[in-house]
């Protein structure tokens, strides 16, 4: 009788041992796994190095065409003085490209023209105008023009209830017309929630957006000259 | 009977456990890619450092051929009045357009969170500065003429956008972090002016808490435009 009671109970022992020791191997199992979700991070990583990499890879393509394009330039200038040659041509050629860069000539391409109306309820203000520049140029516009008035650095200002673009008054409705990647800018603006359509039309703004193979912006109207800074050479 | 009934409940339950482990064992098979991944990702890390130096070198030899380029074009018009002119103007355009970097008279203006204000105020959103407050106040520099601006060093152009995404803000694309130091070269009294006017932008800003200096500075320096200006879309007419 004694003997049997003591069987029963070691055997009861041994097998609650038995099954920490599997318990105990199971949690760790479990642990081991939890930690490997750090996969999806690793994964987001990776597409965040290509994304680097692809943007890196552009930056320096862009600037080798860019070196080519000044050492052709170089030699071509070199050539004119070797020669003793007219430099008109070459000249020319290199203003009309560095105006058409900050704005002093008419341009064309394609973008797309957002038209802003004031109502009563909900009047366009020069802020809206301020925020859609921004918004244009961080989707890629190259140029930019709020009704005919050229935006060079923005200059966008309320005159006494009156929106002034680069010096120029202007009233409703406010056409704003950029050149860029067509796609990309109306799909900036459009984006759900963040983009300058979405958010305004919710609110009850009368904006419209389309798009356009041929988009003309006129150069900018005022001066554009430094006056106050020299530039430094180093 | 009893034992019969402690053999199948053992039994139950070793079988039970053999499952769960052999499960496991699968799962964390399969999860030994990971190493895999991250060995890929050191590859691609490598990958990044190496176009980004292709590209710093590339960049670097393009600022140099800007300087033979002006220099050599100098060089060419000298002998024509016309032609000199010209050459002066895109030296003046480069200026304009952020190519170079720019010395002159100006204002530095200084943005901070105020980080003491925001632990006791009811709404700490408002001592902080916020992407579209620079936005405004390099409006406002612009409308007072500036020639030239630039914020934490980054030169603002003229395709500049300042943006934020959830608590970083970007100009150019480069994250920037309080203070914000925004300078501009121009007539100092008149962007001094128009920026400290009573009901101005900077006046409201300090109302609501956020740190606000402003400075005259006789000789500001602001650097180049860092990244090359070019167009993709827009054509001369």
């Amino acid at each position: 009788m004694e003997k049997e009671k003591k069987n029963k109970i070691i055997m009861a022992v041994i097998i609650s041992l038995v099954c920490i020791i599997l318990f105990a191997i199971m949690f760790m199992q479990f642990k081991t796994i939890e930690e490997t979700d750090i996969t999806a991070i690793e994964n987001m990583r990776e597409s965040e190095l290509r994304t680097a990499i692809s943007e890196w890879k552009g930056k320096y393509e862009d600037t080798q065409k860019q070196l080519e394009a000044n050492y052709k330039s170089i030699q071509d200038y070199k050539e004119k003085i070797e020669k003793n040659e007219e430099t008109s041509e070459l000249i020319d050629k290199d203003l009309e490209e560095s105006n058409m860069l900050l704005g002093k000539t008419d341009v064309t391409g394609e973008g797309v023209i957002i038209t802003l109306t004031s109502t009563e309820e909900h009047p366009v203000t020069y802020y809206h105008l301020i925020e859609l520049v921004n918004e244009l140029r961080y989707a890629g516009a190259e140029a930019i023009s709020i009704n005919d008035a050229r935006v060079v650095m923005t200059e966008i200002v309320d005159v006494q209830g009156r929106i002034s673009v680069s010096g120029q008054r202007l009233a409703s409705p406010y056409v704003v017309k950029a050149i860029g990647n067509q796609t990309y800018l109306s799909s900036t603006l459009s984006l759900k929630d963040s983009g300058f359509m979405d958010r305004h039309q919710a609110s009850g703004m009368n904006v419209k957006l389309e798009t356009s193979k041929n988009i003309k912006i006129l150069k900018y109207n005022g001066e554009l000259k430094a006056k106050y800074m020299k530039e430094v050479k180093e | 009977m009893k034992k019969k009934q402690i053999a199948i409940t053992l039994g139950i339950m070793c079988f039970i456990l053999t499952i769960a482990i052999s499960i496991q064992l699968k799962t964390v098979k399969n999860s030994n890619s990971t190493v895999s991944v991250s060995l890929t990702d050191d590859k691609l890390r490598d990958e990044v450092l190496r176009w980004k130096e292709k590209y710093d070198y590339a960049y670097e030899q393009l600022t140099e051929s800007e300087k033979e380029l002006t220099s050599v074009r100098q060089d060419a018009t000298q002998n024509d009045i016309t032609d000199n002119s010209k050459q002066e103007q895109i030296n003046q355009n480069n200026m304009l357009l952020g190519n170079v970097k720019v010395e002159g008279p100006g204002l530095q203006i200084t943005l901070a969170d105020n980080n003491v204000a925001a632990t006791t105020s009811i709404d700490p959103s408002s001592v902080l500065v916020h992407y579209d407050d620079i936005l405004q106040v390099v409006n406002a520099l612009n409308n007072a003429g500036a020639e030239a601006i630039s914020i934490n060093e980054t030169r603002v152009i003229t395709t500049t956008s300042i943006t934020c995404e959830g608590n970083v803000i970007k100009v150019n694309g480069e994250k920037i972090s309080s203070p914000f130091v925004i300078k501009a070269i121009g007539s100092q009294g008149r962007l001094y002016g128009s920026l400290t006017m009573a009901g101005g932008y900077l006046d409201i800003l300090q109302s609501y808490g956020v740190i606000v200096e402003t400075k005259q500075v006789d000789n500001i320096t602001i650097e180049k435009y860092n990244g090359i200006i070019n167009y993709k879309y827009v054509k001369n007419n």
